[in-house]
């Protein structure tokens, strides 16, 4: 390239101050209060505006400038309906203070060897219990990039909670591999699938993932807890309940504002659990969970058959007992309409 | 010596929390709610605000629809978790709110108004609820 022919580059740009005059709304002094300057004190003026169908299909925060000419993005979720929750922005906040760290939260150090048919059990359970953790990984991870960010508080939230279930997996694989034990056997998935393949939108995986397989969690982990050989499972399981009561926490409030704020919700809601609770009947046949927990349950083989499968069965029958109570609560009767398989656990 | 279950065994237990922030260890965070203690017929309102007991007053069981939920166990259950809390330092493991919840028939927190919400405020705070009682190690007890 011969002298002449180089290009000479652009000059650096002046800068300009025009944008410094663009805001939709200024002067804003949003005041902490005696719990601090939480995300849902700063719902003022526009900024506090959550309308019921997000226009933009940009990253545009809600409340700032729009620029024109930016590409739009596929975001799907676009109703308030879709995602929304009011107690969003207060489990957020809740959520990222109570954070725990399982390499020195735990009493790792109370950890005793326990019977090896016992120590199989609790690492079974672990294992199957860490894969429906990462399954709600992949499964928010799936639906977070396609919501809008008019409704910051829920995506800000789902955060937290993927984050919770990261710890989860990170507890439970520790615990399974601190004692003598190792990873049991893989779970057949079935719920899991069922969550991961709910594609008619957040909603539905929703249902899924916490109202029927959630609820299910819930009383499983009451139940570890309770049955705890030591400290340190104690911890743990303690923090997971606390943990999985914020998340469910979320999955009802939002099933509740779906049912209430769309029209035909809420028979949408009865076709979808009545597949969901033959799915969910499937897995507490298939899983692992079921003989694992009788013998934590049972202390050992022989209590597995007769106190601890009886134990087990009290469990199951306590979480049908729930869901059909919250299906209630969000306005959908399940009394003589609960699939079979998981009434014979109520008529137990 | 404040007799257990009384008021003035509450605030005694309530001062012992909130002035020593090592005993708010258990919740991890902070806690907003506004519920109910029910010991066989005595009735007490409870008010959290962040890491702080607020208020805890003798009340009556009525007019409690502002209540978010209600802890409601047997008196003696009550005294047994009490006992042993004033002999071990902090509730023994079988003996938290939590464990005591789940070996009970019926969950030992209801809402007063049906509320699926408020009543999972109980699982999200029971800790805080846990640290608070377990602060009544520090406070010579009678029962009577």
């Amino acid at each position: 390239m011969s002298e002449e022919e180089k290009v000479t580059p652009e000059p650096i740009a002046k800068p300009t101050f025009k944008w410094m005059g663009l805001t939709n709304q200024w002067d804003v002094r949003v005041e902490p209060n005696e719990h601090g300057l939480r995300l849902g004190d700063l719902n003022v003026g526009i900024y506090g505006e959550v309308p019921e169908y997000w226009e933009d299909q940009t990253r545009r925060p809600r409340g700032s400038v729009g620029r024109p000419g930016i590409p739009p993005l596929s975001y799907s979720l676009r109703y308030k309906h879709d995602v929304w929750a009011d107690c969003a922005a207060d489990l957020y906040e809740e959520a990222i203070q109570r954070q725990w760290i399982p390499a020195t939260d735990v009493p790792w150090n109370t950890l005793e060897t326990l019977p090896e048919e016992i120590e199989k059990a609790v690492c079974q359970v672990c294992t199957e219990l860490s894969q429906y953790a990462n399954s709600e990984i992949e499964i928010i991870s799936h639906w977070q990039d396609e919501m809008s960010y008019g409704f910051h508080e829920v995506k800000q939230y789902l955060a937290t909670v993927f984050f919770d279930c990261a710890r989860h997996v990170e507890a439970l694989r520790k615990r399974a591999l601190s004692n003598g034990g190792g990873l049991g056997i893989e779970s057949k998935g079935v719920a899991n699938r069922m969550i991961l393949q709910s594609s008619g939108g957040w909603t539905e995986s929703v249902a899924y993932l916490y109202l029927v397989r959630g609820t299910y969690v819930f009383h499983l982990i009451k139940g570890l807890h309770n049955s705890a050989h030591n400290e340190a499972e104690r911890f743990i399981y303690k923090q997971m309940l606390q943990d999985h009561a914020r998340h469910l926490t979320y999955g009802y409030d939002h099933l509740k504002y779906a049912v209430t704020h769309k029209d035909g919700q809420t028979q949408i809601m009865e076709t979808l659990l009545a597949v969901g609770e033959g799915i969910m009947a499937r897995e507490l046949d298939t899983s692992l969970i079921r003989p694992a927990m009788a013998i934590i349950f049972g202390e050992g083989l022989e209590g597995a058959k007769t106190k601890g499968m009886d134990s087990y069965l009290a469990l199951v029958k306590d979480f049908v007992a729930d869901y059909v109570e919250i299906c209630g609560w969000l306005g959908i009767e399940k009394t003589g309409r609960l699939n079979p398989a998981l009434q014979q656990y109520l008529d137990l | 010596m404040p007799v257990f279950p009384s008021e003035e065994w509450f605030v005694a237990v309530r001062e012992e929390y909130n002035k020593d922030p090592s005993l708010h260890s258990g919740g991890g965070g902070a806690c907003d709610t506004v519920s109910g203690l029910e010991i066989a017929d005595r009735f007490y309102r409870i008010q959290f605000e962040g890491h702080q007991c607020v208020d805890i007053h003798e009340s009556s069981k009525t007019d409690i629809e502002d209540l978010d939920f209600v802890i409601s166990m047997p008196e003696e259950t009550w005294r047994k978790m009490v006992k042993d809390i004033q002999k071990n330092g902090k509730a023994s493991a079988l003996l938290t709110l939590n464990s005591i919840d789940l070996s009970s028939e019926e969950s030992i927190a209801y809402s007063p108004i049906d509320d699926q919400y408020r009543q999972d405020l109980f699982y999200r705070y029971n800790q805080n609820f846990q640290d608070l009682m377990d602060a009544s190690a520090r406070v010579e007890t009678s029962f009577e």
